[in-house]
């Protein structure tokens, strides 16, 4: 049994409802979709309990009507856990992670700043990356914005 | 008449301009090939000097004009005066008291004064820095460099240029005991040219230019030219307390071969800063009072054995 | 003691220690710093965004250009992204080049970076010395790919040039005088009491500190976090190839010189391998225009730390999202972390520490529109005019110069 059967095994074991959520796309990739109700115990688990101590980062998408988004994990031996969750654009709000990885600050304020999602607990601090002058209400990653001109 | 050529035309304000631009041609070249780059053509100096003088006076709308404009003036005026009393040639400077060493010392801690002042009168977050930096260090160096510089005017009896010129041109081979005290006065002397590793007043890549920030034009041309103006007033200073070599012979050669001394000084300190990387102010403050000092002591100690021993 | 805690000074946006727009504000107590804000994105240029308009080929280019160091990196890190989701077997020979050219950018890389570390500590024979032995790998470069930075040598499906037996001379003959070089700046780093002193004890960041931060690279690797994707994620042809992973345990700027300098002596013995295995073959296969749907993680060690990207494929000939995760990023929340408390004259070689690359970071500015909106910015007409009006109050007149 390889090392990614052993943390699918060990995800099973505390959550039955990650049945099959969990798909091992190649050695050392591991992606598991979670609820959002769920997000904050399954994120605490893999953290604390399955070693994976490392955040590379915070993908988001925009999928239509919803909010992708992706949390890379590394356990620091190279195996990597992408933790997928959703929200509705409508509430769009997530959980911060920064009492986790003081270093997740940076990717949340993006997700902030081009996606607009909101993210609760995050301390006020200055926007990333985009500049103060920026108009709210316009979020750049989002399929439906385009930019006023075109060309670049 | 005579007065007003020695002081602005030889060896007054012109020699000297044009003394100090080609010393700092020699030290930019020296650099540059410690460096294995190619280095400056040699009127480089000369032509930073015309363009600076040529560029507008900028002077930030919170900063004190007049004290902004001044102090370059100040600081060019006492390092010029203080070379009036260094015998160039021979054993005779311009004008000469007893006690001129002291006024001569005393003169070109003005420059760093000025720089304090500019600094602090130009309101700039950085300069201010740079100018608190200025005056901390200078609390650092000069005391070895005095230390440094009197020793061997204590083996001569005297506090004369002149008259301690005089002394070692009867025995030159004194001045080997001065060895100590020219190594820690070189030193200081850095730290005097805030040249690397005592840069520390303008870092560059932490407070961009020190006290010099807000200066263009005019007046940054007059501090550059104070700074190489010093930079061979003090290594006149050194070569004629620490190098009286030769002084016998006839007063021309006597001058050439002062400034071929001054040069080599000049070398000493390029090779100095090509071979270090920047202190930091705590650790140049530490330097200078645990090795500096101490060996200043001991130099001084030397010459009151010596003198005891050799003069009776 | 309010009062003076407010003395703050700007370092950046544009500062002589950094060689990119980022902004550090720094509250000083005297000579000692208090505390530090940071402020990124100046240089934000919609990367992201522009990459979902445009085609892979069009992408690799565009992504090329996000760093001017690390180039390289990211092009190969986006491009094995994307052959992984179209499940594409690149040839051997391929990898073994790409491989090549990563190790040589690291080289530069580093060197560029012990002549920057140089100058920020007021070193600045050590910046001429070790950029004057940067141009062999330069050259090299060059007689590789055909440029110097941006090497334009990754496809899609392996790489656009081959090399041939007298390149590989070429290469093998400028490993053996860097290699020479290398050791003499080893010997540099580890006597001269200068560098020792401004190094030593400077930005220090404990083991745990560097795990709970997350940082990559070789700042993590000098604080004894043993993590290197080239092996830990073999990519490209590193499975092949035996190597160290460079670790230390001083935990400050001086452990991170350490760690950059013995990671260039590795680099040499990579490349020597790698010419000594390269396998024949073609160098690259075709690759259909429209990559299937997906998803993929792509990872690759870039000479700064670890570089990551998220590629989501949906179908047609452009991706669906890229998302670039620069090393940068990764360690700049250590640096304020580092500075704590720590003396003013320590800023610029503990920002310089950790290599950082802002282009690379903030990677997506999406300009407004160059319409009445945007005041301050002038155009090259306007800017003449307003330079010839500005003469002319004082007397000079210009406006017949073009």
């Amino acid at each position: 049994m390889g090392q990614e059967e052993k943390i699918r095994e060990g995800f099973l074991a505390a959550f039955g409802y990650l049945q099959d959520k969990i798909t091992i796309q190649r050695s050392r990739r591991i992606f598991v979709t979670v609820d959002i109700e769920k997000f904050a115990e399954v994120f605490d688990f893999a953290v604390k309990k399955l070693g994976f101590s490392v955040l590379c980062v915070i993908t988001g998408l925009d999928e239509g009507d919803r909010l992708t988004f992706i949390y890379h994990l590394d356990d620091g031996s190279g195996v990597m856990l992408n933790l997928k969750t959703g929200v509705s654009k409508e509430r769009p709000v997530i959980k911060t992670v920064t009492e986790y990885f003081p270093s997740a600050e940076v990717y949340e304020r993006e997700l902030v700043d081009l996606l607009g999602a909101k993210v609760e607990g995050l301390l006020p601090g200055y926007r990333y990356p985009l500049p103060d002058g920026w108009p709210s209400g316009e979020y750049p990653l989002r399929k439906d914005w385009i930019p006023e001109n075109k060309n670049g | 008449m005579t007065a007003l050529f020695q002081i602005l035309i030889f060896p007054g304000f012109l020699f000297l301009s044009v003394f100090g631009l080609v010393a700092e041609f020699v030290d930019r070249k020296l650099y540059a090939r410690f460096q294995n780059r190619i280095g400056p053509p040699y009127f480089q100096p000369f032509a930073d000097i015309i363009k600076l003088i040529a560029k507008e006076d900028l002077i930030p709308g919170e900063a004190n004009p007049k004290m902004f404009r001044l102090t370059p003036l100040f600081a060019l005026a006492s390092t010029v005066t203080a070379f009036l009393y260094i015998p160039i040639w021979g054993t005779n400077s311009v004008y000469s008291f007893n006690g001129d060493l002291i006024v001569v010392l005393y003169l070109l801690m003005v420059p760093a004064l000025a720089v304090f002042i500019g600094g602090w009168y130009s309101t700039s977050l950085y300069a201010r820095i740079g100018s608190v930096r200025t005056v901390t260090q200078l609390f650092a160096y000069e005391v070895p460099l005095f230390m440094g510089v009197l020793s061997p005017a204590l083996l001569a009896n005297t506090w004369s240029l002149n008259e301690m010129a005089q002394f070692y041109s009867r025995n030159p081979w004194y001045s080997v005991f001065n060895l100590i005290g020219f190594g820690v006065s070189l030193v200081a002397l850095l730290g005097k040219l805030e040249k690397v590793p005592f840069d520390i007043p303008e870092a560059e890549t932490e407070i961009v230019a020190g006290s010099f920030v807000e200066y263009s034009g005019k007046l940054l041309a007059f501090f550059r030219l104070t700074f190489d103006i010093k930079m061979v007033v003090c290594a006149s200073l050194l070569a004629v307390c620490f190098l009286p070599f030769g002084l016998k012979l006839n007063p021309a050669v006597v001058f050439l071969l002062f400034l071929v001394k001054v040069f080599c000084i000049v070398a000493l300190i390029s090779l100095a800063r090509s071979v270090a990387a920047r202190l930091r102010i705590d650790q140049m403050i530490r330097f200078c009072w645990k090795y500096l000092v101490p060996l200043a002591l001991m130099q001084l100690f030397i010459n009151l054995i010596l003198k005891e021993i050799l003069l009776k | 003691m309010a009062e003076r805690d407010k003395f703050k000074i700007p370092v950046g946006p544009q500062h002589p220690s950094l060689k990119e727009p980022t902004s550090f504000s720094v509250a000083l107590r005297g000579e000692e710093i208090t505390g530090i804000d940071v402020r990124l994105g100046y240089n934000h240029r919609g990367i992201e965004k522009a990459c979902e308009e445009r085609t892979y080929i069009q992408d690799m280019y565009l992504i090329e250009r996000i760093c001017g160091i690390c180039s390289h990196s990211h092009s190969t890190c986006f491009i094995q992204g994307v052959e992984e989701i179209a499940k594409i077997e690149v040839p051997k020979r391929a990898l073994y080049i790409r491989t090549l050219v990563g190790e040589l950018e690291r080289i530069h890389s580093h060197l560029l970076w012990l002549g920057v570390a140089g100058h920020e500590i007021g070193f600045d024979t050590l910046l001429m010395y070790t950029w004057r032995d940067r141009e062999i790998v330069m050259d090299v470069l060059a007689l590789l790919t055909g440029n110097r930075v941006n090497y334009g040598i990754n496809t899609i499906g392996g790489v656009r040039r081959d090399i041939t037996r007298e390149q590989m001379k070429e290469v093998t003959r400028a490993m053996d005088s860097l290699e020479e070089r290398t050791k003499y700046y080893i010997k540099i780093a580890s006597e001269e009491t200068t560098i020792i002193k401004r190094l030593s004890g400077v930005g220090v960041l404990s083991k745990e500190d560097a795990l709970r931060f997350c940082v990559v690279g070789p700042t993590a690797r000098a604080s004894g976090v043993d993590h290197d994707v080239r092996r830990d994620d073999p990519y490209a042809a590193y499975s092949e190839i035996s190597f160290n992973v460079i670790t230390d345990n001083h935990n400050d700027v001086y452990g991170r010189t350490v760690v950059r300098l013995k990671e260039l002596m590795e680099s040499y013995k990579i490349i020597r391998q790698l010419l000594e295995k390269l396998p024949e073959g073609p160098v690259s296969v075709k690759v259909p225009r429209k990559i299937p749907a997906g998803e993929v993680v792509s990872r690759y060690e870039a000479p700064r730390g670890e570089d990551l990207h998220y590629i989501k494929a949906n179908g047609t000939d452009k991706p669906e999202r890229v998302k670039v995760r620069a090393p940068t990023l990764a360690n700049i929340q250590a640096v304020k972390h580092m500075l704590k408390n720590r003396l003013l004259a320590d800023l610029p070689i503990v920002v310089a520490a950790i290599d950082p690359c802002f282009s690379c970071t903030d990677r997506l500015i999406s300009v407004r529109g160059e319409d009445e909106e945007t005041p301050g910015i002038m155009t090259w007409e306007n800017l003449h005019s307003y330079s010839v009006e500005w003469y002319r109050k004082r007397g000079l007149d210009f406006s017949k110069l073009k």
